[in-house]
């Protein structure tokens, strides 16, 4: 015998299941925690608003003063209220404290990413039913939030936050109200004090306006959203960071914007975007051009061309004239010896696709499932702005700034594609396999590319000592389009510059709307 | 189970293929995926340390392919497995013999293949460890009886995104959780110095992980559950040789392919002269 014992192999079991039962089945994030905002940007009232004519147009009523027998009354209540307070409440004061923008795009983002699948086909196996958005909890539930309609939608909250932030700073600097517990030093707020003007309350400002464009966008989830805003709010008494008069004033301020946003929302033109019925009319169009190989869906079955108006959608920093001036020339046809030259790469890379290659094409990919290239886009916004520890103003209006960029990108893209109609390169040659999914819409020029640059030069602009790294960054998604195959180099190429020349109009208006 | 000094190389090819599946408990196929079709041919070592204790290595090349995706099939060297197998008792009456035997394993990948590319992965990248208790019965005869359970823990493994949708929530990280298994089978058999036959009843079920999304991928933290059937020859050729074959059937299952399963092997017992 070889002396081995049970005692000890059951030690070696025990050690096994020791080392073992530690793995945490559970993923963790990053958490956002609360910090101090002490650059209170007081003209902030004054900056250049998208929608809203300026930070004046919506006339908030003036607050009682904080000698007024009502707002000791309000202090008093708010004292109570914070005495009764549970953990779970006191967790949620921290949870919302943070920073209430980041916060909201956070939830967008997860909306997106839960979303973005593209329908399935019907029974025949011919057809695909449609997302309704008269009955969004329908399969297949309305939207299907791909890239476009989650560029848009990240856009329009970023806009309604900021307008409505710019508004609440006007009235705050107007009438400077401050928090509770600048009053009362019995107050101990559980989130950082600052000398911010309390009324309206930028949280509840935010919350309202979140609320009721991400209710818009995605109106299946009315419920969570209402839940989640009413929570927002109230976790600011939880906090001591406001009295109710502070947020009864930002409920209706946010509000008040945000009817305005969701006026601009209805009328952009995205509710034509889907329409196939001009399919025939873009492929004639694309014929007379001279593109005689056209695009074609690579699903099956054959499944509609993914939203082949969005390139009419209208822009946020730019006209109509200047995105038909943007758009690039024609690229090489099939046949001439540049087009074989970028298709020749793929037909090498698909054969012989590095690890390295493969692990740059899945970061990027931002496929079915994920909260696409815009929200990848929208997240680092959201890290840089957080490393920062811009005030809500200022984070929406990086968040605007990077998000409408994001979204006119995505408008010229989708209107190259649909001008130009060209093929994949696995439609070219169906041996080309990519390493992730082939998007439902013609290559030239690169989605990726273009939303990369025009993000990567905003976020260099507001963040100028991360330029170097944002850069490489978006040179790196857009080669990741070349590493899976999914487009040809002169796709990547182009794009990166398009995405470039859409960034110059957000930065321009950076420049110019009153921040500096 | 070998006696001491003996030590038996063995080679075995495994092809695997389905078209429907389940996306969590609906079965279901899939028009742009046609037929998955993964591969593999493993080499296997299991030598006797001594009578009651045996050491078994595995490791296999596996490549996979998609009849209609344009997705590129995968292949490469997966996951090396080591296994300690030992005797716990052994009863021999007139009946027959009865057997208790565990097993104790760990598992590690030996490339870098990409884990989070299902259905087309070679693998998981995993670390495994394993603990498995075997119970047979060998009637005089030679008709038997085993059945067994055990349990498999699975590392949490880094994939190349850095954020994905777990339980519906997006997680923002590269760390992935892979659920924990539970196995059991129930296998019977016959054997004597020619042939053995046998046909196996077995059940798999992850211990935690979510469902596939609806028309979406699957990927490393879904809970996969399996009720498989399965036939099993071995015909002991010349002396120490041995051919083998296999062929399977998922009966039941979730978040996985109803796999067809065809296998091959050649084995070579070796005897080593005592000292």
């Amino acid at each position: 015998m070889f002396g081995v014992s049970y005692l000890r192999f059951i030690a070696l079991g025990a050690a096994l299941v020791f080392v073992f039962s530690h793995c945490e089945k559970a993923p963790e994030s990053p958490a956002y925690e609360p910090y101090p905002e002490t650059k209170l940007d007081a003209n902030g009232g004054a900056w250049k608003t998208y929608v809203l004519t300026s930070g004046s147009e919506i006339a908030v009523p003036a607050p009682k003063p904080p000698t007024s027998a009502e707002y000791l009354a309000e202090l008093a209540d708010l004292k109570q209220y914070m005495a009764n307070t549970t953990s779970e409440q006191k967790r949620l004061a921290r949870w919302w404290g943070g920073n209430a923008v980041l916060r909201w795009h956070e939830i967008a983002r997860e909306l997106a990413a839960e979303y973005n699948v593209p329908p399935n086909y019907n029974p025949d196996g011919k057809t695909y039913p449609e997302p309704d958005p008269n009955n969004p909890s329908k399969y297949p539930r309305f939207p299907f939030a791909n890239p476009p309609y989650t560029a848009r939608a990240l856009a329009l909250l970023s806009v309604a936050q900021y307008d409505a932030l710019v508004a609440a700073w006007h009235a705050k600097f107007q009438y400077k109200r401050l928090a509770p517990y600048k009053y009362d030093p019995a107050i101990t707020p559980l989130i950082p004090a600052n000398d911010l003007p309390s009324y309206p309350s930028e949280d509840a400002v935010v919350a309202v306006a979140s609320r009721e464009l991400l209710k818009l966008l995605f109106p299946a989830e009315k419920e969570y959203l209402d839940r989640l805003a009413e929570e927002h709010i109230q976790s600011r008494l939880w906090a001591g960071a406001n009295v109710k008069s502070d947020l009864d004033a930002g409920r209706a301020l946010g509000q008040a914007v945000a009817n305005r946003v969701l006026a601009y929302a209805k009328s952009d033109g995205m509710a034509q975007a889907g329409d196939q019925s001009k399919m025939d009319s873009i492929r004639a169009d694309a014929a007379r051009r001279g593109i005689k190989e056209q695009w074609h869906s690579l699903d099956i079955p054959e499944r509609p061309a993914m939203l082949p108006l969005f390139g009419c959608v209208k822009t946020w920093n730019f006209d109509e004239a200047t995105k038909i001036a943007l758009r690039p020339p024609m690229p090489p046809m099939p046949g001439s010896p540049e087009y074989e030259r970028d298709l020749n790469e793929l037909r090498y890379i698909s054969k012989n696709r590095t690890r390295e290659q493969f692990r740059i094409a899945a970061y990027w990919a931002d496929g079915p499932g994920s909260y696409t290239p815009p929200g990848h886009w929208n997240r680092r916004a959201a890290e840089l702005i957080y490393e920062k520890q811009f005030n809500e103003l200022r984070s929406a209006r990086a968040m605007a700034l990077v998000n409408t960029a994001l979204h006119d990108a995505g408008v010229t893209c989708w209107d190259v594609k649909y001008h130009y109609m060209i093929m994949r390169p696995t439609e070219a040659d169906r041996s080309v396999k990519t390493s992730t999914s082939i998007p439902n819409f013609p290559a030239y020029t690169s989605g990726h590319s273009t939303f990369s640059a025009a993000a990567a030069e905003v976020l260099s602009y507001l963040f100028p000592d991360h330029a170097s790294d944002l850069q490489s960054m978006a040179r790196e998604a857009s080669l990741s389009r070349i590493y899976g195959c999914l487009h040809y180099r002169f796709d990547c190429e182009v794009g990166l510059e398009a995405g470039k020349k859409v960034a110059y109009y957000a930065i321009q208006r950076g420049r110019t709307d009153g921040s500096q | 189970m070998l006696s001491r000094g003996q030590w038996c190389v063995m080679t075995q090819y495994v092809h695997d293929h389905w078209t429907h599946y389940w996306e969590g408990s609906t079965k279901r196929s899939n028009l742009n995926l046609g037929t998955v079709t993964v591969q593999s041919i493993a080499v296997g070592l299991n030598y006797a340390l001594a009578n009651r204790l045996n050491l078994i290595a595995m490791l296999p090349y596996v490549w996979t392919y998609s009849s209609a995706s344009y997705l590129d099939g995968q292949r490469g060297v997966q996951d090396l497995s080591l296994w300690i197998k030992y005797q716990l008792f052994e009863v021999k009456a007139s009946l027959g013999e009865f057997r208790l035997q565990a097993t104790g394993g760990l598992s590690t990948p030996v490339s870098n293949y990409v884990a989070d590319y299902m259905p087309l992965n070679i693998g998981l990248q995993s670390r495994t460890a394993s603990l498995r208790i075997i119970a047979n019965f060998t009637q005089g005869k030679g008709l038997y009886f085993t059945a067994q359970a055990g349990h498999t823990w699975r590392s949490n493994i880094t994939v190349d995104r850095d954020a994905f949708l777990f339980h519906n929530q997006l997680y923002y990280t590269r760390r992935m959780p892979v659920p924990n298994l539970f196995d059991a089978s129930a296998r019977i058999g016959f054997i004597n110095a020619r042939w053995q036959v046998e046909a196996q009843l077995s059940y798999f079920t992850c211990t935690s992980g979510d469902d596939i999304r609806y028309n979406e991928m699957p990927q490393p933290t879904n809970k996969m559950r399996a009720t498989a059937a399965s036939v099993f020859v071995k015909h002991f050729l010349w002396r120490g040789l041995a051919l083998q074959a296999a062929y399977g059937h998922v009966l039941s299952g979730r978040n996985l392919g109803q796999s067809n399963t065809l296998s091959g092997g050649i084995s070579y017992l070796f005897q080593m002269r005592h000292e």
